[in-house]
This record gives C-alpha cells, sequence and structure tokens, in this order.
C-alpha cells in the first residue's frame, strides 16, 4: 500500500510536469512563436505588473493574453470536465462504455444550437452566450427526461435503464435535428460546424464560467469518491455496505449532466477523450476514485490542450476540427497505455 | 434480543405487483434469537434470495422487519447496514480494484463522510479481514487476477470487515471447490463463535447448511414451508415436501 502510494505520488508529479509542458507548447506556438521565458515574463506582467522585457513586443502580448491563453485555458477546463464526467458515468452506469455523452446530452445540446441557428434568434443581452445557454438548458432538459422516464419505469434507477432511455431519447432527439438539418439545409453548414467542436475564439469571459463550474464540479464529485468505488461493483453490493446509492447516484448524474452540458454548449461535442482519458488513468493509478477523479481531468485536460495546440498547428493557417485530433492523438496512446500494462 | 423479525412480509420487484400474483414473496413470519445460526433452504425460484434483500430492505416490501429490536422502515440504509453486513451473489466485476482496496471498502461507514480519508484503524481492520478469510498474501492482487474461491474469500473479508453483528450470506459457495468450501465454512463457523454473532444464509448445498446452521428456514414458492431446529426439520420430513425430492434418501446414497 505504501509503495503504490509512493508510485502514485511520483506519477502524480510526472502528470503535472506533462501538463505544465502541455500549456507552455499551448500558449507557445503558432504562426508567432514565444519562448517559454517570454510566456513567464507576460503572465508576470499581466498577473503583477511586472515590466516586460525587450525581447517581448506589445503584440506578442496580445496574442497570448488574449488569444492562445484563454484558448488554451478553455481547452484544458473542458477537457477536464468531459473526461471527469465520463469517469463517473463509466463507474456510476458499472460501464466501461460509458461516456459522457450516454445520458443524451449532446444530442440534446445540438438540438437547442440548431434551433437557435434555424430560427436565426438573437438576444442582444446574452451576446455570443445566447447559443451555449440555450445548448445547455436543451441538454440538461434531454437528461432530465431521460431520468424522469427511467425512474418512471424502474424507481431503482438501474444502469441499464437509464442506458436504454439515454439512447432512445438521443436518437429520437436526432432525429429531430436530421428533419431539421433537411428542412432548413442553407443553415446546417454553421450547426455542422458547431457540432464539431472548436476552441476557436474562446476568451477569458468563456474561460471564467467554464473554470467556476469545473472547480464546483470537481469538488463535489470528489466528495463522492468512496461511494463511487462501491457503486462500480453494482447497485445492491454498495447498498449492503451502507451507501444510499438512490440519492448518490441522482445528485452524481446530474452532476455529470452539468459538467458535459457546460462544456458541450461552449465547445460543441467533442469525443474520445470522456471515454479514453478515465480508462488510461485506472491503467496507470489504479481503480480508486480517489486518485481516478482528480487525475481523469489533469490529463483529460492536459489532451485536449493538446489537442486543440495540434488542430490549429499542422495544417496552419487551416484549422482540422479538435473532435477528429483527440481519435487521432488518443486512440494510440490508448492502446499503448493497455498493452504497455498487460506486458508489466 | 431478537436478531431478525419479519411479520406477514411481502416483496416483489416492482412496487406495484405487491399483493398480486407477481410478487415473490407472500406473506412471510421468521423469527431469529440473538447469536443463532439460520440457514435458508428452498428450491430454485422459491424466494431465498428474494427474503434476504427484503429483510436488508433492497426491495419494495409490505408487512415489518426489524433488525435488533429496530423497524427497518424507519431505518436510514446507513443503520440497516451498520446492524447487517449481507453479502450478495458477486456478479461482474468491471473496474479492477486490488484486493486490499476492495476490502477496505468494507470500512465506508467507519470512516468519515466527504473528502475524507480511510484512517488507520480501518487499514489495520483490513489487515485483520484480509488474514481471517486467508487472502492476506493476495493483498496488492488486482480483482481480475483471481480465481472464483480467492474472489468469494475477498468479499467474505469485505463483509467482515462491515463489523455487524449480523451476517447475510447468498449462497457464499456457490462454484467453489471443495476445499476452499471447507475453508469458507471454517471462517463462518470461527466468526459465528464470538458472542451475539448471527448468521443468516442460503445456500444449495444441504450437507453445508447442515453442518453451519442450528436453525432452518423452508421456502417453498415465496412462503414458509417450515421453520424449527435441524432436527425438528429433518425428522419432520418438511425437506423432501419443500424441495419435492427425496432429500434425506439422495444424501443417504452419496455417503461415500
Amino acid at each position: 500500500m505504501k509503495k503504490q502510494k509512493a508510485d502514485n505520488q511520483i506519477k502524480i508529479i510526472l502528470a503535472f510536469v506533462f501538463t505544465v509542458i502541455v500549456m507552455i507548447l499551448a500558449t507557445g506556438v503558432g504562426s508567432v512563436s514565444i519562448s517559454p521565458s517570454g510566456i513567464v515574463a507576460i503572465l508576470l506582467h499581466k498577473l503583477f505588473g511586472r515590466a516586460l522585457p525587450e525581447t517581448v513586443s506589445a503584440s506578442m502580448v496580445s496574442i497570448l493574453w488574449d488569444i492562445r491563453l484563454p484558448r488554451a485555458c478553455c481547452a484544458f477546463i473542458v477537457g477536464a470536465m468531459l473526461s471527469l464526467s465520463g469517469a463517473l458515468m463509466q463507474s456510476l452506469l458499472q460501464n466501461p462504455l460509458a461516456s459522457s455523452y450516454t445520458l443524451g446530452v449532446s444530442s440534446g445540446a445540438s438540438l437547442g444550437a440548431g434551433i437557435i441557428i434555424v430560427c436565426g434568434i438573437s438576444i442582444p443581452a446574452l451576446n455570443y452566450f445566447l447559443l451555449p445557454a440555450t445548448g445547455f438548458i436543451f441538454g440538461l432538459g434531454t437528461v432530465f427526461l431521460v431520468l424522469f422516464f427511467s425512474a418512471r419505469l424502474d424507481g431503482n434507477l438501474r444502469s441499464h435503464t437509464i442506458i436504454l432511455f439515454g439512447m432512445i431519447l438521443s436518437l429520437f432527439v436526432n432525429a429531430i435535428l436530421t428533419m431539421m438539418s433537411a428542412a432548413f439545409s442553407h443553415h446546417m453548414q454553421r450547426l455542422i460546424l458547431w457540432q464539431m467542436g472548436s476552441f476557436a475564439g474562446r476568451r477569458w469571459a468563456h474561460a471564467g464560467i467554464l473554470l467556476g463550474i469545473c472547480v464546483i464540479g470537481t469538488i463535489l464529485v470528489c466528495i463522492y469518491h468512496k461511494e463511487l468505488d462501491l457503486m462500480s461493483f453494482g447497485e445492491e453490493e454498495a447498498s449492503a455496505v451502507g451507501v444510499d446509492t438512490a440519492k448518490a447516484r441522482r445528485i452524481l448524474l446530474v452532476l455529470g449532466a452539468i459538467l458535459t452540458g457546460a462544456a458541450v454548449c461552449f465547445t460543441g461535442v467533442i469525443g474520445f477523450i470522456d471515454l479514453a482519458a478515465p480508462h488510461a488513468v485506472r491503467r496507470i493509478f489504479g481503480a480508486s476514485h480517489r486518485y481516478v477523479l482528480p487525475m481523469s481531468a489533469l490529463i483529460g485536460g492536459a489532451f485536449m490542450a493538446l489537442a486543440d495546440l495540434i488542430s490549429r498547428t499542422i495544417l496552419a493557417p487551416q484549422e482540422i476540427p479538435v473532435g477528429a485530433v483527440t481519435a487521432l492523438l488518443g486512440a494510440p496512446f490508448f492502446l499503448w497505455v493497455y498493452f504497455g500494462g498487460r506486458k508489466r | 434480543m431478537k436478531a431478525v423479525e419479519c411479520t406477514d412480509l411481502h416483496a416483489a420487484y416492482d412496487r406495484r405487483c405487491l399483493h398480486t400474483d407477481a410478487e415473490i414473496l407472500h406473506g412471510i413470519s421468521l423469527s431469529l434469537e440473538e447469536g443463532k445460526r439460520l440457514a435458508i433452504l428452498g428450491s430454485n425460484g422459491s424466494g431465498k434470495s428474494t427474503l434476504l434483500k427484503a429483510l436488508t430492505a433492497m426491495i419494495p416490501t409490505s408487512g415489518s422487519v426489524s433488525l435488533l429490536g429496530k423497524d427497518v422502515a424507519g431505518m436510514k440504509r446507513r443503520e440497516i447496514a451498520s446492524c447487517a453486513a449481507y453479502m450478495t451473489q458477486i456478479s461482474q466485476i468491471f473496474f479492477s480494484y486490488t484486493v486490499f482496496e476492495t476490502v477496505l471498502m468494507g470500512r465506508y461507514l467507519h470512516s468519515s463522510k466527504g473528502l475524507g480519508r480511510y484512517t488507520e484503524e480501518d487499514m489495520e481492520k483490513t489487515e485483520e479481514c484480509l488474514k481471517r478469510t486467508g487472502v492476506a498474501a493476495l493483498r496488492d492482487r488486482q480483482l481480475f487476477r483471481l480465481s472464483g474461491g480467492e474472489l468469494q474469500r475477498v468479499f467474505l473479508a469485505r463483509t467482515f470487515a462491515q463489523e455487524t453483528p449480523i451476517l447475510i450470506l447468498d449462497e457464499p459457495t456457490n462454484h467453489l471447490d471443495l476445499k476452499v468450501v471447507a475453508g469458507m465454512a471454517d471462517y463462518l463457523k470461527e466468526w459465528c463463535a464470538e458472542p451475539h454473532h448471527t448468521l443468516i444464509g442460503v445456500y444449495h448445498d444441504i450437507p453445508l447448511a447442515l453442518h453451519l446452521a442450528d436453525e432452518l428456514l423452508l421456502i417453498k414458492d415465496g412462503r414458509v414451508a417450515a421453520q424449527g431446529t435441524k432436527e425438528e426439520i429433518l425428522n419432520s420430513g418438511m425437506l423432501e415436501k419443500a424441495y419435492d425430492f427425496d432429500v434425506r434418501g439422495y444424501l443417504k446414497s452419496m455417503a461415500i
């Protein structure tokens, strides 16, 4: 136990170092490259009013502070939220294939965004928050419908009932979206772009809101780490040891839906990280949720920031969808973690 | 004091089925003194496992159940689990915890809530339970790498780690070879020898049930067919009625 704890402490330090390197790359690399010392100087200048060295120009400050840093932070936070809720869903539903999107958040949010785009609604007071707000409401609405129908059929809210209703409702909502696409095809390019997911143009306002939800959500989920350990063995086993599973499950499902809903509504639907990051973390740190929850958030966040960096630089000036990069980059990493672990 | 008592207990897996033909238990009454060892016997589908779930309020019921004199209906899940540890039939394992982590989870009720960790005392108790069921050498092994018998002993250790006065076991020796069954019987007898420890078990293995229990409850079609001491039940011929089969004749013919 002590050896495992010491091993895990070293791995945690390595994960933090990896995250810092990714964040330095994500903010330094681009059409204008900024050195790590330049990044530190700009951060000190912005945060503590320290004078800038001569090597750092005003345009560099603007590129880093106004464009790259908020974008990289958004990518990190969204990655953290998605993989935290992925880890949560997998344990809660006792299904290693479950993901943040199992409850239908993404299809609900897409429908909300689709309605705003097709109807051309604009509310000046909400400005660029209109689309995210609608997506969030529709995403959560879909989850609540899934939970409502599941609870009607099965008072114990068993995993397979939730997964089944999640799938049915997702397909139903997607069908509505497909019909809308057919009827209003001239609007659809914007919707497809939104669905693909992107961090382009994200500002500090987005990062701030996402950070608030992410921090509160992570703390609340971590409070349930012992319950999640027990619930990953099954409903009955957890109840037998004393977990109020009905209550814990409701709270955690809503938290998972809020984390995913907030991530999706600001950036669109980005897959793979929420599914793969928790599995990779379990391989590296073991199955205990004391490690799985915070480390999924850290590793998932770092990978999303890395995926975003690649998506904007590899074919620059053109950007490729970050969702494609997460799968292209994540699949080999996932295989390496899995097969590497097996050899040991 | 009565360890377990229930009166006119009806149970179903869906509340709407209670008091209809679809309910599983049709008015079971049972009473067990503290310190006793009860074996629940009956053929497949008679409602044995359902009775265990009903006693621990895992499924919808009507009628009354009390554990150590307290009505289960008014108890929270934590209170029920601190009276009676219930070892379910092991289902699939999805995530590979180590043996130590798994047994430590049995200390859930003894540990602090929320972000708090398990204490040194929890760790010591866990070590003790690992030794008690003979799996101490496997403490750092992943659950995926254990055999059925080892797994069963790990879950028994977790049930012991709950430190409850009542132990409820659902077919604890299913799929186990003879040596492991004998070992399990020893661990359980040792546990039962401690004062105020009450054991309730559902067994398919009748000789094991007779070896472990001092009282028997026979269930047939969701109703109590008979309850009494081992001797009373064996002499009454009720065992044969409950199983629709010459149980004693079969056991005699199997004597090697």
